[in-house]
């Protein structure tokens, strides 16, 4: 997979550089603000980019617009946010054009490679990665306490993991049960919260976040 | 004694020539002008308003009257105060600005308790003798000056004329006395510089009680001004807490919190390569996640330390002590604290003391810095120092010595800079012993 890396604070771009090629992934640009982001970007046209959303020269959200600026002109390129805290403004930002190719993590989840790297796959191959902590404050903040609260706690899990944007496949993997268990209980949650069923997973990330509470429109993933 | 004679009278006599008295003559016009038709309208709305609001019926529009009286007053004083301060001089600031209050009886409560507009009633009221007064300053001058011109006169008038003629005399009695001959008309003249004399240095006394009058009636009260000073200063207090809190913020971002992710990256690697065996990369990326590890403590202390330090809880002289050891110019404290002040004023005391040393160290290329501290009477700290650098401190240049200033003044501390240009520097810092 080939990846471009925007972020200033040197340390950790050289950190996340290694990481990913340690996993045999091509860092084809490593850039510190912005514009050279977009400028990378433009000329290699990599498969995913991933970026911090505080950067030079403010420090405030340079890199949020430069992701944004990024899903509009190249569609191509999943594009992966980072950031030290999680700001729900942003997310639901991200997501407007909506939820193909997009994840918005926080920095610490680099701590745990593992689950780094497949948030990085599954933005690449187009899907959708969510940090659970962003989910888990929407589910917090969410005002549908009436129908989560008809959902098994098992359900749950797997609402939150649909959230976060896995597959059926992810899902099983990280509950640690069959691919069957799984789509029952998909098949059972998207009944009783009254959500029309949907093939395609990026479709179904928005489906449950709108349902959580004022997210972004369904659109083309 | 004849020495002082002659100096006395050469300033009396010439008194009309000086530029000021332009300016006392031209306030005078002015002022005659704008006392007079201020006192006329002011006193017949009063009047009426307060007769009409004396009866029953027109009570509401009687009150209507004497607020708007008040709000003219304001108006007149704005322009009465301005005139003064350009043309004699003064430096009188508005007094603090009306606050409408809400609601119907809440804005005529407000309006009624204007003292600031009452004040400036007082005002136009007592203008009207000091109009009288200035107008007559003018007609003197005026009439001096016609005075003067009759040796002139006389030659020019002669020649055709056989009746005397009269001369311009300014008091209000005696009639105007005539001129038969050109010693008469001499006489007229110096008439005349008696009376442009004795104008121009009425207009002046006028004047000076004018002055305090705008001072003392529309300036602002000594309260007011109190408050306002306070105003300010909490204002730069709060400011200052919130850059504080934003530096902090910062300064976590982009040290100990970078650090610590990067650690957890490095640590996270290794726990992968652990599986594969491979020992080499495995205690290379312990190694540098034990670096990440140490910086972050550092960077951890030392943003404690600015925040608080810790060996300020000793004493305000050990850790002045410990801010010399650590200095790169060579430091010397001298501590004469007969008790400790409170901890906020401990708290500035220090920083000061570090801005200054840290400004000296950066700028003055000193080879000695003292600082001296003290209590000067009871109830007052004094933090003292001084470099034997090149000088030339400003605290206009570079926002460090700005801030220190404002800081001090948040608790009415004083900062006097003594920087001229060669050397030496010295700065004080007067501080209350309680915040």
């Amino acid at each position: 997979m080939r990846v471009v890396i925007a972020e200033d604070a040197a340390l950790l771009r050289e950190g996340l550089t290694r990481l990913l090629e340690d996993r045999g992934h091509t860092i084809c640009a490593a850039v510190s603000d912005g514009d050279a982001l977009l400028a990378v970007v433009a000329e290699h046209r990599p498969d995913v980019a991933v970026v911090d959303i505080r950067m030079p020269p403010t420090h405030t959200d340079e890199g949020l617009r430069a992701a944004l600026k990024l899903r509009h002109d190249f569609p191509g390129t999943g594009v992966l946010v980072f950031s030290q805290y999680i700001e729900t403004s942003y997310s639901a930002q991200l997501l407007e054009g909506g939820a193909a190719g997009v994840g918005y993590l926080l920095k610490d989840r680099v701590a745990n490679v593992a689950e780094f790297s497949a948030a990085l796959q599954r933005v690449a191959d187009g899907g959708t990665a969510l940090d659970p902590e962003v989910v888990s404050q929407l589910f917090r903040a969410s005002r549908q306490r009436g129908g989560l609260a008809t959902l098994t706690p098992r359900e749950r899990q797997v609402l939150a993991l649909m959230a976060e944007g896995r597959s059926n496949a992810g899902i099983a993997a990280e509950l640690v049960v069959s691919g069957g268990a799984v789509e029952k209980h998909v098949a059972s949650i998207f009944t009783k919260l009254g959500l029309p069923p949907d093939e395609s997973d990026n479709r179904r990330v928005l489906a449950v976040l709108r349902y959580l509470g004022g997210k972004p429109q369904l659109q083309d993933g | 004694m004849e020495e002082e004679l002659w100096r006395v009278g050469g300033i009396v006599l010439r008194a009309p020539l000086a530029r000021q008295t332009r300016r006392d003559l031209l306030y005078c016009c002015v002022s005659v002008l704008a006392g007079v038709l201020g006192f006329v309208v002011v006193v017949a709305l009063l009047a009426f308003g307060l007769t009409v609001s004396a009866s029953v019926l027109g009570t509401v529009v009687g009150l209507l009257l004497i607020t708007l009286t008040l709000r003219l007053s304001r108006r007149l004083g704005s322009l009465h105060r301005r005139l003064s301060n350009r043309l004699l001089g003064q430096h009188v600031e508005a007094p603090q600005r009306f606050q409408p209050g809400t609601g119907v009886l809440g804005r005529l409560d407000r309006r009624l308790r204007d003292r600031a507009a009452w004040r400036g009633i007082w005002y136009s009221l007592v203008k009207l003798p000091v109009a009288f007064a200035q107008f007559y300053a003018l007609v003197l001058v005026v009439c001096g000056l016609i005075d003067l011109s009759y040796p002139v006169v006389w030659v020019l008038y002669r020649h055709g004329n056989p009746a005397p003629l009269r001369m311009l005399q300014p008091l209000p009695f005696g009639g105007s006395p005539s001129i038969h001959s050109w010693v008469g008309s001499y006489f007229a003249a110096l008439v005349g510089v008696v009376c442009v004399v004795a104008g121009t240095w009425l207009a002046r006394g006028i004047n000076a009680g004018d002055r305090v009058l705008v001072r003392n009636l529309l300036g602002p009260t000594s309260m007011a001004e109190r408050v306002s000073e306070l105003e300010r200063t909490r204002t730069l207090a709060v400011e200052d807490s919130a850059a504080a809190l934003r530096r902090v913020e910062r300064d976590l971002h982009d040290g100990a919190q970078m650090r610590l992710a990067a650690l957890a990256m490095n640590l996270g690697m290794a726990r992968e390569k652990l599986d594969d065996q491979d020992d080499a990369t495995v205690r290379e990326l312990i190694d540098a996640a034990h670096r990440n590890a140490v910086d972050a403590l550092a960077d951890l202390r030392d943003l404690a330390r600015g925040i608080h330090p810790p060996v300020l809880d000793s004493g305000l002289a050990s850790a002045l002590d410990s801010l010399a050891a650590s200095s790169a110019i060579p430091a010397s404290v001298t501590a004469d604290l007969g008790q400790r002040p409170a901890p906020a004023i401990e708290t500035i005391a220090y920083f000061c003391a570090a801005e200054l040393i840290a400004n000296a160290t950066k700028h003055s290329y000193a080879n000695q810095i003292t600082i001296k501290i003290s209590t000067e009477r009871a109830g007052v700290l004094r933090l003292e120092v001084a470099d034997d650098g090149v000088g030339g401190a400003d605290a206009a240049r570079g926002s460090g010595l700005a801030g220190l200033v404002q800081r001090v003044s948040t608790v009415d501390g004083r900062v006097d800079l003594s920087s001229p240009p060669g050397g030496p520097t010295l700065v004080t810092v007067v501080l209350p012993m309680k915040a």
